[in-house]
């Protein structure tokens, strides 16, 4: 399990010290999809990146499985929203990059990314180069070339913002189908609440900055689910109001304060 | 075989006993207007005229609007350059020409690249020398031409050490800039994939700067042989430089012309491999449009 204790981040860097998250504490269970939403700039992809271990907390802990994390670590994943692909290196040879890395043969490699590949669909693209695929093409590839080394937490920072509406709802039924299977545990930041509530076992709201957490909600919705259609499901309508309105509270105080 | 314009068997384009299908035909666009520039035919029409127009009035002005013995004439250069080309004489400094170049380049080249990606890894040093470096750059490097000679002597070292200084300062700069304008966001990919630092440089810097990097070898080639010519014309018993030298100062223009033509078709042959190699390593990078037209 992921657990984040007391995570303090100041960034003191700029004319004025900064506080970007303060008293952060979150537990995840082994094999749960948590969902972060929160007003822009309250310290959602912040909190990512510590956990990532590309930087350092000022305060605090993180924990995988008992233990203390420094730095990047084997069992951290992490998916950005700019799909990041090398635009050097072929379709296959960027979701081979993490095996590569670890030393894998190239039989092995090969195998494993083609198989990966197939399964996204992105099947006879093998040796395409990025700017040469379609922007769902490219983010569907910066997704497998995380779960192809199987860390057992994936972070996934709005990984679909950046896509048109018809391609974020049929990545979002992939993603979920290649979870279902996988059960890997999956942190997700999004700052849509349809998005977040479809994909999650739980949704983490937190407030304006510095960026705190003022509610976690169970979605009850059993999976498989169709994200097609359980926009129309009760529970949903009934978790978007409450989150809405506790999401627009904290759009409000943001606002009154900035001016 | 229904269409004509159309042969999709690969053996039946190539019988010979079949009257050869018009290839403009099976593509047909809506024609160009004759002064767009994208019309090729038209462009190359219009070089080859601009060639014979300015050589013919070359050929034609000899002695009538200027003297041919400052400025030779068409004919007698394009004679001068089929003797040169049977001359062993011609061969053995174009031999020493090229290595002199050769070594010059690579010396440059090994040393800019290298000392690039030595200081763009070390950050400190690269800062400390910063002002030094930019006051060399300042110095315009053929004027380190006499004192070249002093210190490496009237041989082949002068020559390769004038090429060298004036490559290096090129693929050094270009190095260390495409190094530092590595996208952080690739080399963090890596890292969360447990990379080491070597890797890092290896899989994401080296590659993510390589265009940097032939982008300067490619425009620095030149300046290799302006350093070695020079040379050769300061001091040398033998080379291109010094063979050019020899026909200007007994005024044969003629054959000085003709070792200039010989340099230019070397350069262009050169540059053309330069392309190539470009073409070829950076096959990743999105095609022009240019490109894209030419392939449709």
């Amino acid at each position: 399990m992921l657990q984040i204790e007391g995570i303090r981040k100041e960034f003191s860097g700029g004319a004025v010290p900064v506080t970007a998250l303060e008293a952060v504490d979150l537990a995840i269970e082994r094999g749960e999809f948590v969902t972060l939403v929160g007003p822009s700039g309250c310290g959602k992809s912040s909190l990512l990146t510590l956990i990532s271990g590309l930087a350092a907390p000022s305060a605090g802990r993180i924990r995988i499985n008992g233990r203390d994390i420094a730095g990047t670590d084997r069992e951290v994943g992490f998916i950005t929203q700019q799909d990041n692909l090398f635009p050097w290196r072929t379709l296959i040879d960027n979701v081979a990059l993490a095996l590569e890395l670890a030393g894998v043969g190239a039989a092995e490699r090969r195998r494993e990314a083609t198989r990966w590949i197939e399964r996204v669909g992105l099947g006879g693209f093998e040796q395409a180069y990025p700017h040469q695929l379609s922007g769902g093409m490219r983010q569907r590839a910066n997704i497998i070339r995380t779960l192809i080394y199987e860390p057992s937490v994936i972070l996934m920072d709005e990984p679909f913002g950046p896509l048109d509406a018809q391609t974020r709802l049929s990545l979002q039924a992939l993603l979920l189908s290649i979870w279902e299977t996988q059960r890997s545990t999956v942190l997700f930041v999004t700052h849509d609440l349809t998005e977040a509530i479809a994909l999650a076992d739980r949704v983490v709201l937190m407030s304006a900055r510095p960026g705190r957490i003022v509610r976690a909600d169970r979605v009850d919705i059993p999976r498989p689910r169709d994200i097609f259609y359980m926009h129309d499901l009760p529970e949903f309508r009934r978790l978007y109001d409450a989150l809405w309105h506790e999401l627009a509270a904290q759009l409000d105080d943001f606002g009154r304060r900035a001016h | 075989m229904t269409s004509v314009d159309a042969p999709t068997d690969p053996a039946l384009a190539g019988d010979p006993s079949r009257p050869a299908p018009a290839a403009p035909a099976a593509r047909r666009r809506p024609a160009l207007p004759w002064f767009s520039p994208d019309n090729v035919v038209s462009m190359q029409v219009s070089r080859i005229a601009f060639a014979l127009v300015f050589l013919g009035a070359w050929q034609y002005g000899a002695d009538r609007w200027f003297d041919s013995f400052f400025f030779s004439t068409p004919v007698r250069i394009l004679a001068q350059v089929a003797y040169e080309l049977v001359d062993p004489g011609f061969y053995r400094d174009l031999g020493v020409t090229a290595i002199e170049m050769g070594v010059g380049f690579a010396i440059g080249a090994g040393g800019g690249i290298g000392l690039g990606v030595l200081l763009a890894r070390w950050a400190y040093v690269a800062r400390m020398l910063d002002p030094f470096l930019l006051a060399l750059y300042s110095i315009p490097r053929v004027a380190l031409a006499p004192m070249l000679i002093v210190w490496f002597g009237i041989g082949y070292a002068s020559k390769i050490f004038l090429g060298a200084t004036l490559v290096f300062f090129i693929t050094f700069f270009n190095t260390l800039s495409g190094i530092r304008s590595v996208d952080k966001a690739l080399c963090d990919i890596a890292r969360v994939m447990q990379a080491t630092e070597w890797q890092v440089f290896l899989k994401v810097m080296l590659p993510s700067a390589s265009s940097w990097i032939l982008t300067s070898v490619k425009i620095s080639l030149p300046f290799a042989l302006v350093g070695v010519i020079l040379g050769e014309f300061l001091v040398s018993s033998s080379g291109l430089g010094f063979r050019l030298n020899a026909y200007s100062t007994s005024y044969n223009i003629t054959g000085a012309m003709a070792i200039v033509f010989l340099m230019m078709v070397a350069m262009l042959a050169l540059t053309a491999i330069t392309n190539a190699v470009e073409t070829r390593v950076l096959r990743w990078r999105p095609k022009s449009a240019a490109e894209r037209v030419a392939q449709s």
